[in-house]
Protein backbone atom coordinates (compact mmCIF):
# COMPACT_ATOMS: atom_id res chain seq x y z
CA UNK A 1 0.00 0.00 0.00
CA UNK A 2 2.42 2.34 0.78
CA UNK A 3 4.61 1.60 -2.07
CA UNK A 4 1.86 2.26 -4.25
CA UNK A 5 1.02 5.57 -2.48
CA UNK A 6 5.34 6.41 -3.13
CA UNK A 7 4.38 5.29 -6.43
CA UNK A 8 1.74 7.56 -6.97
CA UNK A 9 3.56 10.24 -5.69
CA UNK A 10 6.38 9.76 -8.18
CA UNK A 11 3.76 9.75 -11.10
CA UNK A 12 2.47 12.76 -9.87
CA UNK A 13 5.73 14.45 -9.72
CA UNK A 14 6.80 13.71 -13.28
CA UNK A 15 3.55 15.15 -14.48
CA UNK A 16 4.30 18.71 -12.82
CA UNK A 17 8.33 18.10 -14.44
CA UNK A 18 6.64 17.20 -17.75
CA UNK A 19 4.10 19.75 -17.93
CA UNK A 20 6.79 22.74 -17.12
CA UNK A 21 9.08 21.36 -19.51
CA UNK A 22 6.54 21.49 -22.18
CA UNK A 23 5.69 25.52 -21.14
CA UNK A 24 9.24 26.04 -21.36
CA UNK A 25 9.61 24.57 -24.96
CA UNK A 26 6.53 26.44 -26.05
CA UNK A 27 8.20 29.76 -24.43
CA UNK A 28 11.38 28.79 -26.56
CA UNK A 29 9.49 28.38 -29.98
CA UNK A 30 7.39 31.76 -29.10
CA UNK A 31 10.74 33.70 -28.64
CA UNK A 32 12.32 32.41 -32.02
CA UNK A 33 9.34 32.99 -34.00
CA UNK A 34 9.63 36.64 -32.23
CA UNK A 35 13.41 36.79 -33.45
CA UNK A 36 14.79 35.33 -36.52
CA UNK A 37 17.93 33.52 -35.42
CA UNK A 38 20.36 34.63 -38.33
CA UNK A 39 18.97 35.74 -41.63
CA UNK A 40 15.83 38.07 -42.05
CA UNK A 41 13.90 39.84 -44.56
CA UNK A 42 12.71 43.69 -43.67
CA UNK A 43 10.16 44.77 -45.99
CA UNK A 44 11.23 48.28 -46.64
CA UNK A 45 13.98 50.73 -46.24
CA UNK A 46 15.25 54.12 -47.07
CA UNK A 47 18.94 55.33 -47.18
CA UNK A 48 17.87 58.33 -45.34
CA UNK A 49 18.57 59.50 -41.24
CA UNK A 50 15.67 58.39 -39.42
CA UNK A 51 13.57 61.33 -38.32
CA UNK A 52 12.65 62.27 -34.50
CA UNK A 53 9.28 60.91 -34.96
CA UNK A 54 10.57 57.42 -36.41
CA UNK A 55 12.93 57.33 -34.08
CA UNK A 56 10.20 57.79 -31.12
CA UNK A 57 8.55 55.41 -32.49
CA UNK A 58 11.86 52.63 -32.49
CA UNK A 59 12.19 53.71 -29.16
CA UNK A 60 8.06 53.07 -28.00
CA UNK A 61 8.84 49.61 -29.96
CA UNK A 62 11.56 48.73 -27.91
CA UNK A 63 10.43 49.51 -24.60
CA UNK A 64 7.08 47.72 -25.50
CA UNK A 65 9.24 44.45 -26.14
CA UNK A 66 11.64 45.50 -22.24
CA UNK A 67 8.39 45.24 -21.02
CA UNK A 68 7.26 41.85 -22.52
CA UNK A 69 10.50 40.47 -21.61
CA UNK A 70 10.95 42.07 -18.07
CA UNK A 71 7.42 40.08 -17.51
CA UNK A 72 8.41 37.18 -19.04
CA UNK A 73 11.26 36.81 -17.07
CA UNK A 74 8.96 37.75 -13.82
CA UNK A 75 7.02 34.73 -14.81
CA UNK A 76 9.54 32.28 -15.20
CA UNK A 77 11.30 33.42 -11.79
CA UNK A 78 7.92 33.13 -10.37
CA UNK A 79 7.31 29.43 -11.31
CA UNK A 80 11.20 28.77 -10.93
CA UNK A 81 10.42 29.48 -7.05
CA UNK A 82 6.86 27.50 -6.90
CA UNK A 83 9.31 24.79 -8.45
CA UNK A 84 11.36 24.94 -5.59
CA UNK A 85 8.90 25.16 -2.64
CA UNK A 86 7.40 22.12 -4.32
CA UNK A 87 10.51 20.16 -4.54
CA UNK A 88 10.90 20.47 -0.61
CA UNK A 89 7.90 18.98 0.00
CA UNK A 90 7.61 15.30 0.73
CA UNK A 91 4.90 13.19 0.17
CA UNK A 92 3.26 12.08 3.46
CA UNK A 93 3.66 8.51 3.22
CA UNK A 94 7.45 8.91 2.51
CA UNK A 95 7.94 11.09 5.93
CA UNK A 96 5.70 8.01 7.72
CA UNK A 97 8.16 5.85 6.60
CA UNK A 98 11.55 8.37 7.57
CA UNK A 99 9.58 9.18 10.88
CA UNK A 100 9.33 5.20 11.80
CA UNK A 101 13.07 4.78 10.75
CA UNK A 102 13.67 7.49 13.29
CA UNK A 103 13.66 11.23 10.42
CA UNK A 104 10.99 13.30 11.92
CA UNK A 105 12.37 16.56 10.88
CA UNK A 106 14.95 16.92 8.68
CA UNK A 107 16.34 19.52 6.05
CA UNK A 108 18.67 17.20 4.11
CA UNK A 109 20.59 14.18 4.80
CA UNK A 110 23.11 12.35 3.76
CA UNK A 111 23.34 9.08 1.94
CA UNK A 112 25.48 7.26 4.08
CA UNK A 113 23.48 7.96 7.36
CA UNK A 114 20.13 7.61 5.31
CA UNK A 115 21.19 4.13 4.44
CA UNK A 116 21.87 3.19 7.89
CA UNK A 117 18.27 4.54 8.73
CA UNK A 118 16.45 2.75 6.28
CA UNK A 119 18.47 -1.27 7.19
CA UNK A 120 14.59 -2.10 8.09
CA UNK A 121 13.06 -1.41 4.72
CA UNK A 122 12.44 -3.51 2.01
CA UNK A 123 14.81 -2.92 -0.97
CA UNK A 124 12.20 -1.01 -2.62
CA UNK A 125 11.15 0.62 -0.20
CA UNK A 126 14.83 2.39 0.30
CA UNK A 127 14.96 2.67 -3.31
CA UNK A 128 11.28 5.15 -3.59
CA UNK A 129 12.54 6.81 -0.46
CA UNK A 130 15.75 8.06 -1.66
CA UNK A 131 14.29 8.73 -5.18
CA UNK A 132 11.62 10.95 -3.37
CA UNK A 133 14.64 12.53 -0.89
CA UNK A 134 16.35 13.05 -4.57
CA UNK A 135 13.96 15.11 -6.10
CA UNK A 136 13.22 17.18 -3.11
CA UNK A 137 16.71 18.74 -3.21
CA UNK A 138 17.09 16.91 0.27
CA UNK A 139 19.64 13.87 -0.07
CA UNK A 140 23.84 15.19 -0.12
CA UNK A 141 26.26 13.13 -1.61
CA UNK B 1 37.99 49.09 -62.59
CA UNK B 2 34.52 46.93 -63.17
CA UNK B 3 31.39 48.35 -64.51
CA UNK B 4 28.12 47.10 -64.87
CA UNK B 5 25.91 49.63 -66.28
CA UNK B 6 22.11 49.41 -67.61
CA UNK B 7 19.94 51.76 -69.34
CA UNK B 8 16.29 52.50 -70.67
CA UNK B 9 16.83 53.84 -74.11
CA UNK B 10 15.07 56.53 -74.23
CA UNK B 11 13.75 58.59 -77.45
CA UNK B 12 15.67 62.02 -78.42
CA UNK B 13 13.66 64.76 -77.94
CA UNK B 14 15.33 68.17 -79.02
CA UNK B 15 15.16 71.03 -76.03
CA UNK B 16 12.14 68.81 -74.68
CA UNK B 17 10.86 70.88 -71.93
CA UNK B 18 10.34 68.42 -68.98
CA UNK B 19 13.61 66.81 -69.02
CA UNK B 20 16.29 68.29 -67.03
CA UNK B 21 19.54 65.71 -66.94
CA UNK B 22 20.21 64.51 -63.39
CA UNK B 23 23.36 62.48 -62.12
CA UNK B 24 24.60 61.13 -58.86
CA UNK B 25 25.81 58.54 -56.42
CA UNK B 26 22.82 56.47 -55.18
CA UNK B 27 24.65 54.30 -53.12
CA UNK B 28 28.10 53.01 -52.74
CA UNK B 29 28.57 48.93 -52.22
CA UNK B 30 30.39 46.53 -50.00
CA UNK B 31 30.80 49.40 -47.61
CA UNK B 32 28.77 50.20 -44.03
CA UNK B 33 26.76 52.96 -44.25
CA UNK B 34 27.58 56.20 -42.51
CA UNK B 35 24.40 56.22 -40.30
CA UNK B 36 21.79 53.71 -40.18
CA UNK B 37 19.25 53.76 -42.43
CA UNK B 38 15.25 54.35 -41.77
CA UNK B 39 14.20 50.72 -41.16
CA UNK B 40 17.29 48.92 -40.33
CA UNK B 41 16.25 49.28 -36.88
CA UNK B 42 19.40 51.44 -35.52
CA UNK B 43 21.32 49.40 -37.79
CA UNK B 44 24.16 50.67 -39.83
CA UNK B 45 23.94 48.58 -43.46
CA UNK B 46 26.17 47.32 -46.53
CA UNK B 47 25.14 46.97 -49.72
CA UNK B 48 26.82 44.16 -51.62
CA UNK B 49 28.11 44.48 -54.88
CA UNK B 50 26.22 41.48 -56.27
CA UNK B 51 22.92 42.62 -54.71
CA UNK B 52 23.52 46.11 -56.25
CA UNK B 53 24.40 44.48 -59.69
CA UNK B 54 20.67 42.06 -59.25
CA UNK B 55 18.87 44.71 -58.53
CA UNK B 56 19.99 47.37 -60.82
CA UNK B 57 17.07 46.21 -63.29
CA UNK B 58 14.55 47.32 -60.54
CA UNK B 59 15.73 50.68 -60.64
CA UNK B 60 15.84 51.41 -64.29
CA UNK B 61 12.19 53.71 -64.68
CA UNK B 62 11.57 54.12 -60.73
CA UNK B 63 11.03 57.52 -59.89
CA UNK B 64 13.07 60.54 -58.18
CA UNK B 65 11.65 62.26 -54.99
CA UNK B 66 11.99 64.99 -52.95
CA UNK B 67 10.53 66.23 -49.21
CA UNK B 68 10.01 70.04 -49.22
CA UNK B 69 13.03 70.73 -46.69
CA UNK B 70 15.29 68.26 -48.64
CA UNK B 71 15.39 66.03 -45.25
CA UNK B 72 13.77 62.47 -46.36
CA UNK B 73 11.79 60.56 -48.71
CA UNK B 74 8.29 61.49 -49.95
CA UNK B 75 7.35 58.39 -52.25
CA UNK B 76 4.68 60.65 -53.53
CA UNK B 77 6.20 63.57 -54.55
CA UNK B 78 7.78 62.17 -57.73
CA UNK B 79 9.65 64.68 -59.39
CA UNK B 80 11.85 62.49 -61.91
CA UNK B 81 12.56 59.20 -62.98
CA UNK B 82 16.09 57.20 -63.02
CA UNK B 83 17.13 56.08 -66.44
CA UNK B 84 20.42 54.61 -66.45
CA UNK B 85 22.43 53.22 -62.95
CA UNK B 86 25.84 51.73 -63.33
CA UNK B 87 27.88 50.30 -60.40
CA UNK B 88 31.58 51.67 -61.08
CA UNK B 89 34.13 51.08 -58.83
CA UNK B 90 32.07 51.04 -55.35
CA UNK B 91 29.88 53.49 -56.65
CA UNK B 92 25.97 52.90 -57.46
CA UNK B 93 26.00 55.48 -60.33
CA UNK B 94 22.54 56.59 -61.42
CA UNK B 95 21.13 58.87 -64.78
CA UNK B 96 18.20 60.45 -65.18
CA UNK B 97 15.37 63.53 -66.02
CA UNK B 98 14.14 65.81 -63.43
CA UNK B 99 10.57 66.86 -64.80
CA UNK B 100 11.35 70.41 -64.80
CA UNK B 101 8.09 71.95 -66.23
CA UNK B 102 6.21 70.28 -64.00
CA UNK B 103 8.53 71.05 -60.42
CA UNK B 104 10.10 74.18 -61.98
CA UNK B 105 10.53 75.15 -58.01
CA UNK B 106 12.56 72.04 -57.38
CA UNK B 107 15.52 72.31 -60.64
CA UNK B 108 15.62 76.17 -59.63
CA UNK B 109 16.63 74.86 -55.73
CA UNK B 110 18.70 72.49 -56.87
CA UNK B 111 20.71 74.80 -59.44
CA UNK B 112 20.84 77.19 -56.63
CA UNK B 113 21.99 74.60 -54.05
CA UNK B 114 26.09 74.77 -52.91
CA UNK B 115 27.72 72.39 -54.75
CA UNK B 116 28.51 69.12 -52.89
CA UNK B 117 25.99 69.88 -50.92
CA UNK B 118 22.75 67.39 -52.20
CA UNK B 119 23.26 63.73 -51.92
CA UNK B 120 21.03 60.98 -52.82
CA UNK B 121 18.99 57.85 -50.78
CA UNK B 122 17.72 54.30 -52.30
CA UNK B 123 14.15 53.27 -51.34
CA UNK B 124 14.19 49.29 -51.14
CA UNK B 125 11.67 46.80 -50.59
CA UNK B 126 12.02 42.95 -49.12
CA UNK B 127 16.00 43.30 -48.17
CA UNK B 128 17.17 39.98 -47.52
CA UNK B 129 20.07 40.20 -44.39
CA UNK B 130 22.31 37.64 -43.78
CA UNK B 131 22.27 37.85 -40.09
CA UNK B 132 19.79 40.19 -38.44
CA UNK B 133 22.06 39.95 -35.06
CA UNK B 134 25.27 41.39 -36.89
CA UNK B 135 25.86 44.98 -35.57
CA UNK B 136 26.34 46.20 -39.50
CA UNK B 137 23.80 44.23 -41.45
CA UNK B 138 24.50 42.69 -45.28
CA UNK B 139 22.05 43.09 -47.34
CA UNK B 140 22.15 40.22 -50.06
CA UNK B 141 19.82 41.02 -51.39
CA UNK B 142 17.08 43.88 -52.44
CA UNK B 143 14.40 45.47 -54.78
CA UNK B 144 14.93 48.87 -55.65
CA UNK B 145 11.64 50.49 -55.45
CA UNK B 146 12.59 54.63 -56.19
CA UNK B 147 15.46 57.28 -54.73
CA UNK B 148 15.00 60.56 -52.92
CA UNK B 149 17.32 63.72 -53.71
CA UNK B 150 17.66 64.97 -50.09
CA UNK B 151 21.05 66.79 -48.44
CA UNK B 152 23.85 65.25 -48.34
CA UNK B 153 24.01 65.35 -44.33
CA UNK B 154 20.74 63.54 -44.26
CA UNK B 155 21.86 60.48 -46.41
CA UNK B 156 23.03 57.40 -44.57
CA UNK B 157 25.34 57.18 -47.08
CA UNK B 158 27.92 60.43 -46.07
CA UNK B 159 29.40 59.87 -50.23
CA UNK B 160 26.46 60.01 -51.95
CA UNK B 161 25.34 63.04 -54.24
CA UNK B 162 23.84 64.77 -56.70
CA UNK B 163 23.90 67.74 -59.43
CA UNK B 164 21.82 68.88 -62.73
CA UNK B 165 24.09 67.55 -65.77
CA UNK B 166 25.58 70.02 -67.47
CA UNK B 167 24.75 68.75 -70.94
CA UNK B 168 21.75 67.37 -72.25
CA UNK B 169 23.44 65.17 -73.71
CA UNK B 170 20.11 62.85 -74.88
CA UNK B 171 18.05 65.76 -75.90
CA UNK B 172 20.60 67.63 -77.43
CA UNK B 173 20.09 70.29 -80.34
CA UNK B 174 20.89 69.16 -83.86
CA UNK B 175 23.91 71.06 -84.59
CA UNK B 176 23.89 72.70 -88.28
CA UNK B 177 27.54 72.95 -89.84
CA UNK B 178 28.04 76.64 -90.70
CA UNK B 179 29.48 76.21 -94.21
CA UNK B 180 28.19 73.33 -95.62
CA UNK B 181 24.42 74.03 -93.78
CA UNK B 182 24.21 70.39 -93.14
CA UNK B 183 23.44 68.71 -89.59
CA UNK B 184 27.10 68.11 -87.70
CA UNK B 185 28.25 64.60 -87.30
CA UNK B 186 26.59 62.35 -84.43
CA UNK B 187 24.06 65.50 -83.47
CA UNK B 188 21.27 63.97 -85.03
CA UNK B 189 19.76 60.80 -84.41
CA UNK B 190 16.66 58.74 -86.47
CA UNK B 191 13.81 57.68 -84.39
CA UNK B 192 13.45 54.79 -86.72
CA UNK B 193 17.25 53.12 -85.43
CA UNK B 194 16.25 53.28 -81.87
CA UNK B 195 14.40 50.84 -79.76
CA UNK B 196 11.95 52.40 -77.20
CA UNK B 197 11.31 51.51 -74.35
CA UNK B 198 14.05 48.49 -74.51
CA UNK B 199 16.39 47.86 -72.14
CA UNK B 200 20.42 47.97 -72.93
CA UNK B 201 22.75 46.16 -70.72
CA UNK B 202 26.48 46.49 -71.58
CA UNK B 203 29.22 45.11 -69.11
CA UNK B 204 32.66 45.89 -69.11
CA UNK B 205 35.68 43.89 -67.14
Amino acid sequence: METENILASLGESIDRLSSAASLLERTVAWLEQREPVTAGAVEKMTAAVESQSELLQRERVLLQKLEAAEQQIAELRAQGSRSAMARQTLPASTTQLLAKQGLSTLDSIQAGALDAALTGLSLEQRIAVKAQLLRAGMLTD
Amino acid sequence: MRLEAMAITMPEVADHPNRIPFEGVLTVVDEASTRPPSGARGHRVILTRDAARAALPSLLGMAVDFAPKWDGHDARAKCGIITEADVIGNQLRVHGYLFGRDFPEVVQQLEQSISGNMGMSYELADAHVADMRADVWTLTRATFTGAAILLREKAAYRNTSFRLSASRCRSRVPQRDRATGKFAAGSVRRFETQHFGQIQRRKEA
